[in-house]
């Protein structure tokens, strides 16, 4: 039996005051588009890790290999519980994010353009059954997502023509969950650390 | 000494001598015969002895070559006596009862040594000196002494130790302050010494006293380790028929895997760093050592001999051969391993030393236990907690790896650098979690000049993705050697960014990494930028950019 406190994850911070709850639920997926999803997905590897929880990222081989280690720990990611699995051929893609759903809490995989839904319902069903979360970025997820967040426009402080340094960022986030969405600018690049 | 000679043959005919430090001094640590027929002595200063010798080769010490030739010479001996100690490369003791017995006496026995161990130390066998007393204290002092014997052996019979160490003087029991005090009272002699009753030694001198003063006596402060050598661990299969196929051999060296971690796990050890040796039909030798963070279990390492079989026996697959008895290629292998060939993750980074392929199947597989470690066991959390979660990671995690291969699944771990992707390493899963470059150097944090401040960009490329960095004009912004900007940049097109690039609206740099210029393969000169990019889609975009032999790459979005 798993009480209903054990399955949600607490999300801190100005991204928590946005989602329902202020928290994710398992067994459920969560679909992030926008420009600056990558800080966004960081974000929540962060509130699953953080928790002693283990979470996994998918790259595709289709895809640049792109993940930052750095930002991760800065967004107070656990490294040491964040696996990351690397250059992901076309035609293994949903067998290995099925297998990593099976031992991981959280599994961030970029949608690729070739997802099919039979694949997609799938890959849900996986999720439900073993109380673990999938989290899907860019692309258009062909299934019912339970919470999609867009981190789109975003307005950068601190740097001016030849002077300054990057300090933070304003990011328009809007999350569409059950009711109405919410949406808000928050900054994610204010970071543990 | 030896190790030089091997080194640099040319200094087979010139006087040489070994230079080491001594306090604020530099002395002489070995003399070549022809450096000491020209008056130079072991523990001279090093000036005194280039006045005695002309045109002396001064060369600098290399204890790790030192440790390597003498291994050779305790190997030789061991063919005499099993139970031997090195005290430090150059001296080795044994007890002497048994051999002793075997071959006829302690003469004989010496005779024997110098026999067996001259001929290695050619041109130069007049240095084995062979000492018998009772401790290995009078022991090592007549070793000392038989360099004036002809013969170059000294026995001092049973018993006779205390009479033979009463002549040395008290500066013979290397604790300088100890004897500076005997002098002062008048106690010159090691016999004057141990003529004191033992109690008032102990009552003046304490403990350490009374340990020196059974040395002066005759006594072995800590007598030879008698106990059983460890057992051999090493488990190897022969295969008949010959496997030339990936999942025979692999079958075979499961069980091998099997019956290594059965026989460490009757002694309550477990295995963390494991050495793969395979022999081909035609004579090759292959090693791979593989590493892992906790203890292996049998399924894990039965997983590493299989993929490491997969390279050996894949065609055109990488592989290392050794030639057979050349250990020094060995360790080198090994701290190849322990370097990180699998640095980055960029593919397979087994055997960058001698690329060649198997040429036949696989005769006799062996796996030898590097290191091993008291294995504490497993201890489930209470309901199952964060013990369980690791071990369900760990199974799947390792099932993916079967899947995708080794260096396809990790975990980043932080390291010294200075670009984002370079504070980052990848670490094979199953691999220790540890930098290559240090966060930290003699319990200070490590400097890295230049450093791109915080915060770290979210997206960071492996490969960087070529760009365009443009002035107001549509040229190439460019930077002077002195990392002036010459021209404001004005544009940035990439096809990574949202819509392709934008105009800057702000900039900041450049940071300018003149890096590695020490090595040919891995240096670079480059000048870094921050860059805010506004694009009709996205609204404004951070990126890391960099100019390198003018061109431009997009190294990370923020």
């Amino acid at each position: 039996m798993v009480r209903a406190h054990e399955r949600a994850l607490m999300v801190g911070g100005a991204l928590g005051e946005l989602l329902p709850g202020g928290c994710l639920r398992r067994g459920s997926v969560i679909h992030l588009h926008g420009a600056q999803r990558s800080a966004l997905q960081l974000a929540l590897l962060a509130a699953v890790t953080r928790s002693g929880e283990w979470a996994a990222i998918v790259e595709s081989r289709d895809g640049p290999a792109d993940f930052a280690g750095l930002a991760a720990l800065e967004a107070g990611v656990d490294l040491e519980r964040c696996a990351l699995v690397r250059a992901v051929p076309r035609e293994r893609w949903a067998v290995v994010v099925g297998a990593l759903l099976e031992g991981m809490t959280m599994v961030v995989a970029p949608v690729p353009a070739y997802a099919r839904p039979a694949d997609a319902r799938r890959l849900l069903a996986r999720a439900r059954e073993r109380q673990a979360m999938l989290v899907v970025t860019g692309g258009s997820w062909p299934v019912d997502a339970a919470l999609r967040i867009r981190a789109g426009r975003g307005v950068w402080h601190g740097l001016e023509p030849g002077e300054g340094l990057l300090r933070s960022c304003d990011v328009h986030v809007v999350v569409d969950g059950k009711g109405a969405p919410r949406r808000a600018c928050v900054d994610l690049f204010e970071r543990a650390g | 000494m030896l190790g030089a000679y091997r080194a640099r043959p040319e200094l087979r005919d010139r006087p040489f001598m070994v230079r080491e430090r001594s306090g604020p001094r530099e002395v002489v640590r070995a003399a070549s015969p022809l450096a000491r027929a020209d008056g130079v002595m072991v523990g001279m200063r090093r000036r005194e002895a280039e006045a005695r010798s002309a045109g002396l080769v001064v060369v600098d010490a290399d204890p790790s070559a030192e440790a390597r030739e003498f291994e050779q010479i305790a190997r030789a001996v061991e063919a005499i006596t099993p139970r031997l100690e090195v005290a430090e490369p150059g001296v080795l003791s044994f007890p002497t009862r048994g051999p002793a017995r075997y071959f006829g006496g302690d003469a004989r026995l010496a005779a024997e040594i110098h026999a067996v161990v001259g001929p290695l130390l050619r041109p130069d066998e007049q240095q084995v000196r062979v000492g018998i007393a009772d401790g290995r204290y009078a022991a090592r002092l007549a070793a000392r002494a038989a360099g004036r014997e002809r013969s170059r052996i000294l026995v001092v019979a049973p018993g006779g130790s205390g009479e033979f160490l009463a002549p040395f003087p008290v500066a013979a029991l290397g604790d300088e302050r100890l004897a500076e005090l005997l002098v002062r009272l008048g106690l010159l002699t090691l016999g004057d010494f141990a003529n004191l009753p033992a109690a008032d030694v102990l009552a003046r001198f304490g403990s350490d006293g009374q340990l020196r003063h059974g040395m002066a006596r005759g006594f072995d402060p800590t007598p030879a380790d008698l106990s059983v050598p460890p057992p051999d661990l090493v488990e190897s299969i022969e295969l008949d028929p010959p496997a030339a196929r990936v999942d025979t051999a692999a079958f075979a060296a499961k069980g091998l895997a099997d019956r290594l971690l059965a026989r460490l796990a009757e002694r309550g050890l477990g295995c963390t760093r494991v050495r793969v040796e395979a022999e081909t039909e035609h004579g090759e030798r292959l090693v791979r050592v593989w590493r892992h963070e906790g203890a292996l279990t049998p399924a894990a390492l039965a997983e590493r001999v299989r993929w490491q079989l997969d390279g050996w026996l894949a065609a055109n697959a990488p592989i290392t051969r050794v030639a057979d008895g050349d250990t020094r290629a060995l360790q080198d292998l090994s701290a190849l391993a322990d370097a990180g060939c699998l640095d980055t993750g960029s593919g397979q980074g087994f055997g960058r030393g001698g690329i060649d392929t198997t040429t036949g199947g696989l005769v006799l597989l062996r796996l030898v236990p590097e290191a091993v470690i008291a294995d504490s066991g497993r201890q489930l959390g209470f309901w199952g907690g964060d013990a369980a979660a690791a071990e369900r990671a760990d199974r799947v995690l390792g099932r993916i790896q079967g899947m995708l291969g080794y260096a396809a699944v990790g975990t980043c771990v932080v390291q010294g650098g200075r670009t984002p992707a370079e504070r980052i390493r990848f670490v094979p899963w199953g691999e220790p979690r540890e930098p290559v470059r240090p966060l930290q150097v003699g319990g200070e944090v490590a400097a890295w000049p230049g450093q791109i401040p915080a915060p770290a960009p979210s997206r960071v490329f492996v490969a960087p993705i070529a760009a365009e960095f443009l002035d107001a004009s549509g040229a190439p912004v460019r930077v002077n050697g002195r990392g002036d900007v010459l021209t404001a940049p004005a544009v940035v097109r990439c096809r990574e960014l949202p819509d392709g690039g934008g105009p800057v609206r702000g900039w900041c740099g450049p940071w300018l990494h003149d890096v590695r210029w020490w090595d040919r393969a891995a240096r670079q000169r480059c000048a870094r930028f921050q860059v805010v990019v506004d694009t009709v889609g996205a609204g404004e975009v951070a990126c890391l950019i960099t100019i390198e032999r003018g061109r431009a790459h997009l190294d990370a979005i923020y």
